[in-house]
C-alpha cells in the first residue's frame, strides 16, 4: 500500500467528468438499444428463471416429495437458499445505510445497484419460505390477520413468525430507501425522454420533483432518516434468521454463536455479491470510470475483513462444541468436520477463509478477473456454509435410528438455478430501465477531492 | 361388463356407487341382523328394519369374537365392526392361547377382506364363470374321474378346522375307487417334529409347547418368538416366564443356538452362532451331558468337539438338569435325527407332560412332507386324475417345478381367493370368501376349539350382480357331493355331533353354541382324555435303555399306526454322526439358510401392502428379500449392501446383499415368501413423480422366490442347502431400509465431557438384584416457567414400555397402521426415508465388551440386539410446540401433544426440532383411490392430505371414546379402560397406557420402577413415555 499515493488522494470518479457527462454516461445504457452482451446475459438468466418456475410449479402441483427431503432432514435446499439470499441482501443495506452514515463517500457509485440487489435478493429469499411449505396456498396463515375462527392466532414463540416480520420489514424499508434515493434520478431521466409511456412512468414516480433547494432539503432529511431506520436492520434481520436454528434443541443449531456468525456471514457474502455484480455491470454498461479500482479496492478490503471474522466464527464454533462438554454437540461437530458432508464443510472453509486471504496482496485486489473469481468462490462457500449448517445437524441428531442422509433431486437443483435466474433477470432489467448509478450522488463527489472534505450531503 | 376379476378403474367407479348402496343397506340391515342374531347365522334375505335394532347405534363399534385366519396358530380375535364393516381386529383377551395378543400378520389380514383384486366369482380357464356352470362341469368331470379310477388328491396346508377336515374326508370318501388322499403341505414345514414323535412316541403329533412353565429354554434354530408354529402363544408364554414386576420377579434363562440372527435369537440371554451343519453335534453333546447328569446310559460314545465351548455346554446341561421338568428344549430343524435328539433331551429332562405335551397335541402344523413328495412323484407320473388345492400354492412354494405336471392334470381345482401361481394353472378356481365373512372353526390345540363367524354379510351379497360371489369350501364340497348345504348348518351339525359331546359342563347344545359364539372359543375335553382317561406317564420308544413305558399312540386309536413298521431302535452313534461333522468348506461355498420373514411368512400374504412395507424386525428392510451375509463374508466377497449376487447353479437366482451382524460367516440367509405373483400388483404403488422408481424388481414382483433353493431329502423339505457359490454381478439393487445406522454410536467421551445417558439401557439379572446405593439426586432446576401445568385432578396420559418384554414382533406397528389410517408409500419412498409409520421399532446392535458366553474376547458373531418401540413421547416441554408458526401442534390439558391437521401448513419445523424424529410428513397425496380398500379406514381418524404433518396421537380417538362412554354410563374412568391400538395387540403386553397423575395406575407404577428411564431425559423435554431397561440373564457387564 505504501508504494501508491494515499487512496484518499485519488479521485473517486475517473475521467475528469463534467456534471453533464455524468448524466449522459449513466443514462446512456437506458437510451440506446441493448447490446449483445446484455441480451446474452438476459436470455441465460431468463432461461434459468423459466426452468425454476417450471420446477416450482411442478413441485406445487405434485408435492414437496419432489424434493429430496426425508423424515429426518425437513429442510435442505429450501432454507439454505433462503438464508443465502437474505445474506446477499445485507450488503445493500450496509452500503446504503451504514456507509452513508459513516460518510464513506465511495459508496455513492455503488449504492444504487447494491440496494437494487438487496431488493432482488430479498425477493428471491422470500419465495423459499412460501414454497417450502407443505400447503403453500395457505401461507397467509402465518399472518396475524383477524379471523372468524375464535381465538385462532399465530404462535409468537415461533422464530418463523419472527422471520416473517423481519423479512417483510426489511423488504419494505429497503424498497422505500431505494425508491427515495431514485427520485432525483427519475426526474433527471424524465427530463431527457420524449413523451411516451416511459416518460409517463418516470413522471409519476418522480413525484413532481423540481430540483428546488427545498425539495433537495426534504429529500436529504428523509434519506438520512431512512438510513438511520435501515441501520438496525442490518443486524436484526439475520439475527432473526439465525434464531430459526439457534432456538431449537438440535446439536449444531442450538448455539448462541449463530446471530453474530450469521450477520458477519451475510455481510461477507453480500459484499462478494455486490462486487460480482459491479464487475459485471461495469463491463457490460461501460461504467469503468464510475466504478473504479478504488471502489474495488475498498470492497475487497471489506471482504477480507469479514473473511477473517468468518474464520473466527468457525473456530469459535469448534471451541464451544468442545468446551461445552456436551457429547451431542461434540458428535455434531465431529460429523460436520468428518461426516458424509465433510467435503462441503472444507469447501466452505477453503472458499470463505483461505481463498479471500489473497486479498492481502494489492496485485490481487487490482486484478479484476481474479477479484471476480474470488468473489464467486466466496458466494459458493457461503452457500455451502448454510447448507452444511442446516443439513449436517438434521442428518445426525440424537437417536441413531433416525439418522438419514440427504441428496437433492433435480427439482431442487432447478429451483436453485431458478432463483439465480430470477435474481439476474431482475438485475439486468434494472440496469436497462433505471439508472444503475445514483447520478445525483455521484455528482456530489466529482471534482478535486480537496473540495469534498468539508462536504456534508 | 365385468369380464375380469381384478377391478379396473371403471369398475371401481361403479363400485363407489355400490359402496354407498352397500353401506346404506349395511348400516340398517346387516347391523340389525348381525347384532340381533350375533348368536345365529345371518338370514339369507335380510329385510331392513324400520325401527332401529336395539343396541345398535350408528357410530358405535360392536366387537364380535372370532378367530384369526392370518396363519394356522388360531389366535382369538375380536373384530371391531363399525356401521356394518369390520375396521380393526383386536386380540381376544380371554382366548386361552393368545391372551389378547396378535401378530403383525393377523393384524394386517383384515386388509384381505377389502382387497379389490380378490376373485369375485369362479373362474374357468382363467375366465369368469358362474357357480352353476362351474358346479355342473366339475360334477360331470368328477363322475368321469370316478370312472377312470385315477388318483384323487386334496392338497392343503394345515387345516385346524375339524369341520373342514371332516368335510374334506367326506368328499374324498365319495371317491372310493380313486385311492383318495388328503395331502398336507406347509411351506414352513414342521414335518420332522411330527415324524420324530412318531419314532419316539409312536404318534405322529406336534406337541403343545408350554413356554410359560419353562425356566430354562434351549432353542436350536427354532424362531419361536418370530415365525415358528404359533409365535403369539409362544411369546405370551415366554413373557410369563420373564416377568420382572411385582413381588416375585422371575426371569427364565434362554439360550439360542442358531446360524442366522433371528428375532428369537435377538432376545436370548445367550446366543450362540453355530454353523447349520454343526447343530446336530451341539445337540448331541448337550444330550450326552444331560444323560451323564441323569446317570443314564448314553450310547453314542466319544463325540468330536464343536465350536461351542465345552464349559458352556456343561453349564447349560447343569442348568437344564436342575430345572428338569421346568425347562424346554426346542428344535426348529427339519432333520429327523436332530428332532429325535431333541425328544431324547426333553425326555431325559422329564419335560414331557410338563413343558411339552404330546398327549394334548397341537394341530397348528400337520405337514407331512413325505406325502407331498409322493404327490409330486404321482403328478410327474401322470397318476393323478383330480387335484384340489386349498390354501396351498404348490406352483410357487415347492423346489420342484411342478407347473408343467399341474397344467397337464385332467382336473385341477383351486379354491384360492386370489390369482396365485396355482390358480393361474387351474382349470377351475372356486374362490373362498375371506375368513371374516365366513363360518368355520379351529382346534389349534387339543381341547380348545374356536369359531370363525361372519362379521359382515359376504361382501357383494348386496352389491349388483358382478360383484363378489365367493363360496366357502364347506358349501362348495357339499354342492359337488349333491347335498348343498350352508356352511353354518354344516358347522352346527358337526358341533352338535362331535364337539358338543366333549363339553366340560352339562348345558344344552344351544347354550353351548351360544356361549362358544359369544366367547369365540370353547374349552372342551381333550381327545386323549376322551380315549384313555388318566394317562400321565409317557415313555420313550426306541431309545435303548430308556424303556417304553407307554406309547402315546395307544391314546389315539383312531390314528393307530403300524408301530412295527415305523419305530426302530434309535442309535445315537449312527443316527447323529452323518450330520454332526461340520465339514470343511471351500472359501466361497455358503450354506443357504431359508427362513420365513416376520409378517410375510409363507408368501400367501404377499398381496398385503401393509406387510410388504413392514420393516423386518432385525434387518429393518421393507419390500424385498435379500441375501444376508455376515460382515466378514461380505468383505471376503468384496460386496457391499445392495450389491447383487448370483447364486450359481440355481436358475440364475440373483439377490441383493444385506450385511447382517451376528450371522455365521459361512451362511447366506434368504427369506421365503417373496417373488410371488400376488405382488405384481405393486408395480405402480407409491406416488408417481419425476424421479420415482418402481417398487417391483426386474421380475415385476416384490423380491425373488427363494423356493428353488429348498431341498427335498429323504424325510422331507430342508431349509438349508450347502455348497452354494455366490458370484458378484456388479449390479446394484438398493434396499429400502428404514434404519440407516445399525450400531448405537455414542459420541467419544472427551476429557470433561459428560457421557450422554444411554438410549437403550441394559442390565444383567445379577446387577438388577444387587441393591443399588441411593444416588444423591442431581440438583436441577427448571428455568422455564411451567406454563401448562396439568392439575392433579385431570389425567396426564402417559405410557410405560418394558423393553425387556419387547420382542420386536411389530404387531404394534401394523395395529397402529390399521387404527390410524396410515398410508403405504411404496419401496422408493421408504428408500428415501419417508415411511409413514407412527410407531416404529428401533433396532440397535451393540457389541458386548467381552464374550458373554465364556468371558473371553468378543467374537464377531456376538452382538447384543435391542428393540425399542419409538413413538411420539408427548413431551411436557414439547420442542415441536414452540416452533410451529401457526399453532398447529399444541398441548392438551391432559398432557397430549396434539397435531391439528387442518391448521398445519407444513413447514416441517416441528419435525426438525423433534429429538425423537417421530413426526411424519405427507410428502405427497398418498393414494386412497381404491374405494373398496377405503372401507378399512377408521372413521374416527382423519385421513390426512398432502402437505401436513402427522404423528402418534396416543390413539386420542380411543381416549375420547372411553371418556364419552364412561360419562354416558356415569362411571369414573378406570385404569385400563383405555387401551391404545399398539398396547391392545402386543402379545407380551409390554406397552401400558394410563394416567400418570393417578399413582395407582399401572403406567404410573411402572414409570417408578427401578428399571424405568426416559429416552433423552437430559434434554428436559419431559417425555410421557417411560422405558424399562432390558435385563439379560447372564453374568458380566451391566453397562448399556
Amino acid at each position: 500500500m505504501t508504494e501508491q499515493p494515499s487512496k484518499a488522494d485519488l479521485p473517486l470518479i475517473e475521467g475528469n467528468k463534467s456534471l453533464a457527462q455524468v448524466t449522459a454516461d449513466v443514462c446512456a445504457p437506458l437510451e440506446r438499444r441493448a447490446g449483445a452482451l446484455w441480451w446474452a446475459a438476459f436470455l441465460v438468466s431468463f432461461a434459468f428463471l423459466l426452468l425454476g418456475t417450471a420446477a416450482v410449479t411442478y413441485q406445487m402441483v405434485t408435492g414437496i416429495g419432489t424434493w429430496g427431503l426425508n423424515r429426518g432432514v425437513g429442510w435442505a435446499f429450501d432454507i439454505t437458499n433462503f438464508v443465502f439470499w437474505i445474506g446477499i441482501g445485507h450488503a445493500g443495506t450496509l452500503i446504503s445505510a451504514i456507509l452513508f452514515l459513516f460518510r464513506q463517500r465511495w459508496r455513492n457509485s455503488v449504492n444504487r445497484s447494491a440496494e437494487a440487489m438487496t431488493l432482488f435478493a430479498v425477493t428471491c429469499a422470500g419465495i423459499f419460505p412460501i414454497i417450502h411449505m407443505g400447503r403453500p396456498w395457505l401461507f397467509y396463515w402465518m399472518l396475524p390477520y383477524p379471523n372468524d375462527r375464535g381465538s385462532l392466532w399465530i404462535n409468537f414463540r415461533s422464530p418463523l413468525v419472527w422471520d416473517f416480520f423481519a423479512i417483510s420489514t426489511y423488504f419494505t424499508i429497503s424498497l422505500v430507501f431505494w425508491y427515495v434515493g431514485l427520485i432525483p434520478d427519475l426526474a433527471t431521466l424524465r427530463d431527457r425522454f420524449k413523451p411516451g409511456w416511459y416518460r409517463g412512468f418516470l413522471s409519476f414516480f418522480s413525484l413532481g420533483w423540481n430540483g428546488s433547494s427545498r425539495t433537495w432539503h426534504r429529500y436529504e432529511s428523509v434519506y438520512l432518516l431512512l438510513a438511520g431506520l435501515a441501520t438496525p436492520l442490518v443486524v436484526s434481520v439475520h439475527t432473526v434468521v439465525s434464531t430459526d436454528f439457534a432456538v431449537t434443541l438440535l446439536p449444531g443449531w442450538h448455539t448462541t454463536l449463530l446471530p453474530p456468525y450469521f450477520v458477519t456471514g451475510a455481510i461477507f457474502s453480500g459484499m462478494a455479491m455486490v462486487l460480482t455484480l459491479m464487475l459485471i455491470a461495469r463491463k457490460t454498461m461501460h461504467l469503468e470510470d464510475y466504478i473504479t479500482s478504488r471502489h474495488i479496492d475498498a470492497m475487497t478490503k471489506l471482504v477480507l475483513a469479514t473473511s477473517g471474522l468468518m474464520g473466527l466464527a468457525y473456530l469459535t464454533e469448534i471451541f464451544t462444541a468442545i468446551y461445552s462438554g456436551n457429547a451431542y454437540e461434540y458428535l455434531a461437530l465431529q460429523n460436520r468436520l468428518t461426516g458424509s458432508l465433510a467435503w462441503g464443510y472444507w469447501l466452505m472453509v477453503a472458499c470463505n477463509v483461505f481463498i479471500p486471504q489473497l486479498f492481502w496482496l494489492s496485485r490481487v485486489r487490482t486484478c479484476v478477473p481474479l477479484v471476480f473469481v474470488i468473489c464467486v468462490l466466496v458466494n459458493v462457500g457461503m452457500w455451502f456454509e448454510r447448507f452444511v449448517i442446516i443439513v449436517t445437524a438434521l442428518e445426525r441428531d440424537f437417536l441413531p435410528s433416525s439418522w438419514t442422509d440427504y441428496a437433492p433431486t433435480l427439482v431442487e437443483l432447478a429451483t436453485l438455478a431458478g432463483s439465480f435466474g430470477l435474481f439476474f433477470t431482475c438485475f439486468l432489467l434494472f440496469c436497462r430501465f433505471l439508472p444503475a448509478i445514483a447520478i445525483a450522488e455521484v455528482k456530489g463527489i466529482l471534482g478535486p477531492p480537496a473540495a469534498e472534505t468539508g462536504g456534508g450531503s | 361388463m365385468l369380464e375380469h376379476e381384478p377391478l379396473s378403474e371403471s369398475d371401481q367407479a361403479e363400485l363407489e356407487l355400490s359402496r354407498r348402496a352397500f353401506l346404506k343397506v349395511a348400516g340398517f340391515s346387516f347391523m340389525g341382523a348381525l347384532a340381533a342374531g350375533c348368536q345365529r347365522a345371518p338370514e339369507r334375505h335380510a329385510v331392513p328394519p324400520l325401527a332401529q335394532t336395539e343396541g345398535v347405534v350408528p357410530g358405535r363399534s360392536l366387537l364380535y369374537a372370532s378367530t384369526c385366519g392370518g396363519c394356522n396358530a388360531g389366535c382369538g380375535i375380536l373384530a371391531k365392526v363399525r356401521d356394518g364393516r369390520p375396521i380393526k381386529l383386536e386380540g381376544n383377551p380371554n382366548h386361552p392361547l393368545s391372551l389378547g395378543g396378535m401378530c403383525a400378520t393377523g393384524q394386517a389380514s383384515i386388509l384381505g377382506l377389502y382387497d379389490s383384486q380378490r376373485l369375485q366369482h369362479p373362474l374357468k380357464n382363467g375366465e369368469r364363470a358362474t357357480w352353476n356352470s362351474v358346479d355342473a362341469e366339475i360334477r360331470t368331470q368328477l363322475d368321469e374321474v370316478r370312472r377312470e379310477r385315477k388318483a384323487v388328491r386334496f392338497l392343503s396346508d394345515t387345516i385346524t378346522s375339524p369341520t373342514t377336515r371332516q368335510a374334506i374326508a367326506d368328499f374324498l370318501a365319495s371317491f372310493p375307487n380313486n385311492r383318495p388322499k388328503h395331502v398336507i403341505h406347509d411351506p414352513h414345514s414342521c414335518s420332522a417334529i411330527l415324524d420324530a414323535h412318531l419314532q419316539t412316541h409312536g404318534v405322529r403329533a406336534l406337541p403343545q409347547y408350554r413356554l410359560e412353565r419353562a425356566e430354562v429354554i434351549a432353542s436350536f434354530d427354532a424362531d419361536f418368538l418370530g415365525t415358528w408354529i404359533a409365535p403369539v402363544a409362544f411369546s405370551v408364554g415366554y413373557q410369563a416366564g420373564r416377568y420382572l414386576q411385582g413381588p416375585l420377579p422371575h426371569l427364565s434363562y434362554h439360550v439360542q443356538f442358531e446360524s442366522r440372527l433371528s428375532l428369537t435369537g435377538s432376545k436370548a440371554d445367550q446366543r450362540l452362532c453355530v454353523a447349520p451343519g454343526e447343530m446336530g453335534l451341539v445337540m448331541t453333546q448337550l444330550a450326552s451331558r444331560v444323560a451323564r447328569q441323569a446317570g443314564r446310559d448314553w450310547g453314542g460314545g466319544e463325540l468330536p468337539l464343536s465350536s461351542v465351548p465345552a464349559p458352556f455346554l456343561d453349564d447349560l446341561a447343569g442348568r437344564l438338569w436342575t430345572a428338569r421338568g421346568r425347562c424346554l428344549v426346542l428344535c426348529g430343524s427339519q432333520d429327523l435325527g436332530e428332532q429325535m435328539v431333541c425328544n431324547f433331551l426333553n425326555h431325559l429332562l422329564g419335560n414331557y407332560d410338563a413343558t411339552l405335551d404330546v398327549t394334548h397335541p397341537s394341530y397348528q402344523s400337520q405337514a407331512n412332507d413325505r406325502d407331498v413328495q409322493e404327490l409330486i412323484a404321482e403328478l410327474e407320473r401322470g397318476d393323478v386324475g383330480a387335484l384340489f388345492v386349498y390354501r396351498s400354492n404348490p406352483a410357487y412354494d415347492l423346489p420342484t417345478p411342478v407347473a408343467a405336471s399341474l397344467r397337464n392334470l385332467p382336473l385341477l381345482v383351486s379354491f384360492s381367493p386370489r390369482r396365485d401361481e396355482t390358480a393361474r394353472l387351474s382349470r377351475y378356481v372356486c374362490p373362498e370368501p375371506h375368513y371374516l365373512e365366513s363360518w368355520n372353526d379351529a382346534e389349534a390345540v387339543d381341547g380348545v376349539v374356536s369359531l370363525y363367524q361372519p362379521v359382515l354379510e359376504r361382501l357383494g351379497d348386496r352389491l349388483p350382480p358382478g360383484a363378489f360371489r365367493t363360496r366357502s369350501l364347506l358349501e362348495t364340497l357339499a354342492t359337488w357331493m349333491g347335498r348343498p348345504r350352508l356352511a353354518d348348518e354344516q358347522l352346527r351339525e358337526y358341533w352338535q355331533t362331535r364337539i358338543y359331546p366333549r363339553s366340560l359342563i352339562t348345558i344344552s347344545f344351544q347354550q353351548f353354541w351360544d356361549q362358544a359364539l359369544h366367547d369365540g372359543f370353547v374349552r372342551i375335553r381333550n381327545q386323549a382324555d376322551l380315549m384313555v382317561p388318566g394317562v400321565s406317564t409317557i415313555g420313550l420308544l426306541g431309545f435303548p435303555g430308556h424303556g417304553s413305558l407307554l406309547a402315546v399312540s395307544a391314546l389315539f386309536p383312531d390314528r393307530a399306526i403300524n408301530q412295527s413298521a415305523i419305530v426302530r431302535p434309535y442309535n445315537p452313534a449312527t443316527d447323529i454322526v452323518p450330520i454332526r461333522q461340520a465339514r470343511p468348506i471351500s472359501a466361497n461355498a455358503f450354506t443357504v439358510v431359508l427362513y420365513p420373514k416376520v409378517g410375510m411368512l409363507n408368501g400367501s400374504h404377499a398381496y398385503n401392502p401393509w406387510l410388504q412395507e413392514l420393516p423386518d424386525p432385525i434387518s429393518k428392510v421393507t419390500w424385498d428379500n435379500y441375501a444376508c451375509l455376515s460382515p466378514a463374508a461380505a468383505a471376503a466377497l468384496q460386496v457391499r449392501q445392495g450389491d447383487v449376487v448370483r447364486f450359481e447353479g440355481i436358475d440364475d437366482m440373483e439377490l441383493p446383499v444385506l450385511i447382517q451382524p451376528g450371522q455365521h460367516d459361512r451362511v447366506v440367509a434368504v427369506a421365503l415368501g417373496y417373488g410371488s405373483k400376488l405382488s405384481e400388483r405393486f408395480a405402480n404403488i407409491g406416488p408417481p413423480w419425476l424421479e420415482a422408481r418402481s417398487t417391483v424388481g426386474q421380475n415385476r414382483m416384490v423380491g425373488v422366490n427363494a423356493a428353488p433353493l429348498l431341498v427335498w431329502q429323504e424325510n422331507g423339505l430342508r431349509y438349508q442347502r450347502a455348497g452354494i457359490r455366490l458370484v458378484k454381478t456388479g449390479r446394484q439393487h438398493p434396499l429400502a431400509c428404514t434404519q440407516q445406522e445399525p450400531i448405537i454410536r455414542q459420541p467419544l467421551p472427551m476429557a470433561g465431557t459428560r457421557q450422554p445417558l444411554p438410549i437403550v439401557r441394559e442390565t444383567t439379572l445379577p446387577a438388577l438384584l444387587r441393591p443399588v446405593p441411593d444416588r444423591p439426586a442431581e440438583e436441577s432446576r427448571d428455568l422455564w416457567p411451567d406454563d401448562h401445568r396439568i392439575p392433579d385432578t385431570t389425567p396426564r396420559w402417559g405410557m410405560a414400555i418394558d423393553l425387556n418384554g419387547c420382542t420386536g414382533c411389530s404387531a404394534c406397528v401394523i395395529a397402529c397402521q390399521v387404527e390410524n389410517n396410515i398410508p403405504v408409500v411404496g419401496k422408493d419412498e421408504v428408500r428415501r426415508h419417508r415411511e409413514m409409520h407412527w410407531l416404529r421399532i428401533d433396532r440397535y446392535y451393540s457389541n458386548p465388551v467381552r464374550s458373554p458366553v465364556d468371558g473371553g474376547p468378543r467374537k464377531d458373531t456376538e452382538v447384543n440386539v435391542a428393540h425399542q418401540p419409538m413413538l411420539c413421547q408427548h413431551c411436557g416441554n414439547a420442542p415441536c410446540e414452540t416452533v410451529c408458526p401457526v399453532l398447529a401442534t399444541v398441548h392438551s390439558d391432559e398432557g397430549l401433544n396434539q397435531q391439528v391437521y387442518n391448521r398445519c401448513v407444513g413447514t416441517r419445523y416441528c419435525a426438525n426440532n423433534c429429538p425423537y424424529k417421530v413426526r411424519r410428513f405427507n410428502w405427497f397425496d398418498y393414494a386412497h383411490g381404491d374405494q373398496l380398500h377405503n372401507l378399512v379406514l377408521n372413521p374416527d381418524v382423519t385421513v390426512r392430505s398432502r402437505g401436513v404433518m402427522e404423528k402418534c396421537t396416543f390413539c386420542v380417538q380411543r381416549i375420547q371414546e372411553a371418556k364419552i362412554e364412561a360419562r354416558r354410563l356415569g362411571h369414573v374412568l378406570a385404569d385400563g379402560d383405555i387401551e391404545t391400538a399398539c398396547q391392545q395387540s402386543c402379545p407380551t403386553k409390554v406397552i401400558v397406557f394410563g394416567d400418570l397423575n393417578d399413582p395407582r395406575s399401572r403406567a404410573a407404577q411402572l414409570a417408578k420402577s427401578t428399571r424405568a428411564y426416559k429416552v433423552l431425559e437430559e434434554l428436559n423435554v419431559q417425555p410421557a413415555v417411560s422405558y424399562l431397561a432390558i435385563v439379560r440373564n447372564r453374568q458380566g457387564e451391566a453397562a448399556t
